[in-house]
């Protein structure tokens, strides 16, 4: 029974997803399939990707460290991220724009993240260690300071420059090419899949170390191997829209909430659609009320703060 | 047929374990006893692979444990450590079914239903069957988790202080269903326990272990004695047996203590 009431919601919450994604492409495009509806449908495919990244990089990151506050993010990957476009601007100038374009920015974006998830992961997992707090605590000094020196690098850049570090430090949908939207496209598809094949065990550690070793879970090789799928979705969601923050845990929380099932088949599945469709829903209100008078990074953190708050009141704390 | 032989353990200069050498015999239920800071739990984390040791072997069935991979050691022995916390909300019944993760690896078979059917009701668990563990008692929880070591069907079971928190009926009940194990079923049970009385009553084999090292190990009446129980603990010892088992009294123990 109660499999069969959360396998409905799963798929209603796709179909609202769909309804969603199509009214996004449709409303006020009077039907012009030769620039709008292509524009937006590049829009469209930036946030499915990216809601995807976001979902599962956060729900898998909360798996292994048992944590529910905690996202990629504090990881210091976007601290990483940040860090690069400040220094570019701060060498380059505008001509960075130019000289790398948006495509080499971007596959040089996703090289940094991956590198730098590489040596922490390695320093840190070396000769068996697996502290997963001090991994956590690392990253979250290095985006304090990270963070503070490219604070310090805006300060001496130009206002034009300033306004392009700006643009770099918002989510948004509109910056992706065609060209970085398909490798995206396929690596996260390549990524899932790998990871779709080993979700139970994923559902296993969600037990903790101990349990899950005793059920026969190599645990060392199984927590590498998922931090390196989430290094992948998080360098390829940052790439491609820019810093989400917070965004990841309300995803997962709110998963959490209206999946009522630990299986990760099922929050997986649920989280993306929760992501794409507050995308959606965030960028609609944007073009459309706001008249890009504000931005989708903001409205995301108003009205998923807000949801989140009442689920917290209403389930009384059950999150 | 567990066999430790010389091991080691040591965090930086502190010795946990020093050459301990012991056999756990097969289809019999052994008792680690000691006082605080022994190296039992050590010693049992060891054998479960949760610790690496730093010198030393052990052996199942011969055949050294770390030549066989933890996916296969798994089918061979499961472990349960003491009130394992985690922030999921799992009922009795899914929590049970993980125990069947070392065969079916997350997709359940007729075969698996069957063995999570049998566990719960070796536990006698059937009412609390779709409960969630956050609103079940310490006891209940306990019992769900010992459900779920009994369904993976190891010959061995490793339990760390089962009796932990645990009410006088739940310990019972625990440790009587820990005897069943061996009795009916065969299998090789091996339990951190600090009350000697339960150690005394229940087990066929006992292992003594004291400031890192094997104290005194061999059978029931050659372990349990005033004398022994006396110098392992550093207390006195007054023991009366009767028809129902054996009875250590250490309560008011005269004397000054160490």
């Amino acid at each position: 029974m109660s499999s069969f009431t959360a396998g409905v919601s799963r798929h209603a919450i796709w179909v609202l997803v769909l309804v969603l994604a199509l009214a996004f492409l449709l409303v006020r495009s009077d039907f012009d399939f030769d620039y709008v509806i292509p524009k937006r449908m590049a829009r469209l495919t930036a946030m499915f990707i990216g809601g995807v990244c976001i979902a599962w990089s956060s729900i898998i990151f909360q798996t292994i460290t048992g944590n529910r506050i905690l996202t990629p993010a504090m990881m210091g990957y976007e601290a990483v991220y940040l860090l690069f476009q400040s220094l570019l601007v701060l060498f380059m100038g505008t001509q960075s724009l130019v000289v790398l374009g948006p495509n080499s920015n971007f596959f040089l974006a996703v090289l940094m993240m991956l590198g730098y998830s590489w040596i922490i992961h390695r320093w840190l997992l070396r000769n068996g260690r697996n502290n997963v707090y001090v991994m956590l605590l690392l990253g979250l000094v290095l985006t304090i300071v990270i963070g503070t020196f490219t604070q310090f690098i805006q300060l001496k850049v130009s206002p034009g420059e300033f306004s392009i570090l700006l643009g770099f430090s918002q989510a948004s949908f509109g910056r992706a090419e065609p060209w970085q939207l398909l490798t995206s496209a396929i690596l996260v598809v390549l990524v899932c899949l790998a990871g779709y094949k080993t979700l139970p065990t994923l559902d296993v550690m969600s037990l903790g170390r101990d349990q899950a070793i005793s059920l026969g879970v190599d645990y060392q090789y199984s927590v590498r191997r998922y931090l390196a799928l989430v290094a992948v979705l998080v360098a390829v969601s940052t790439s491609l829209l820019g810093p989400t923050a917070f965004m990841g845990v309300f995803v997962a929380n709110m998963t959490y909430t209206l999946a009522k099932t630990f299986k990760h088949q099922m929050t997986l599945s649920i989280g993306c659609a929760i992501a794409v469709g507050m995308f959606i829903l965030a960028q609609f209100t944007v073009e459309h009320i706001f008249n890009y008078r504000t931005t989708v990074g903001i409205l995301i953190n108003l009205v998923c703060g807000a949801w989140f708050l009442v689920l917290m009141l209403r389930t009384r704390g059950a999150v | 047929m567990i066999t430790v032989n010389k091991l080691f353990k040591a965090y930086g200069t502190k010795t946990i374990l020093s050459n301990v050498s012991v056999g756990f015999p097969a289809r019999k239920l052994s008792s680690l006893i000691g006082p605080n800071g022994a190296g039992k739990t050590t010693l049992l984390m060891m054998i479960a692979r949760l610790l690496e040791p730093s010198y030393g072997d052990i052996f199942i069935e011969g055949s050294n444990i770390s030549s066989v991979s933890i996916s296969d050691y798994a089918q061979r022995v499961a472990t349960l450590r003491q009130s394992p916390g985690f922030n999921l909300r799992l009922s009795v019944e899914e929590l049970v079914a993980f125990g069947r993760f070392p065969y079916s690896k997350g997709l359940l078979t007729p075969e698996d239903y069957r063995v999570i059917d049998e566990a719960i009701s070796f536990l006698s668990l059937q009412s609390l069957r779709e409960s969630y563990l956050d609103e079940l008692s310490g006891g209940q929880r306990q019992m769900a988790f010992l459900a779920m070591t009994i369904a993976q069907q190891t010959d061995c079971l490793l339990l760390d202080e089962p009796l932990n928190n645990l009410d006088i009926k739940h310990a019972v009940h625990i440790m009587r269903a820990l005897r069943r194990l061996c009795d009916e079923q065969g299998r090789t049970v091996i339990l951190v326990v600090h009350d000697i009385n339960f150690a005394a009553n229940y087990s066929d084999h006992i292992v003594a272990m004291k400031n890192g090292s094997v104290y005194r190990a061999g059978s029931v009446k050659d372990v349990v004695t005033e004398q022994r129980l006396s110098e392992l603990y550093g207390l006195n010892f007054d023991i009366t047996h009767n028809k129902r088992g054996c009875l250590c009294n250490y309560f008011n123990s005269s004397g000054e203590l160490e």
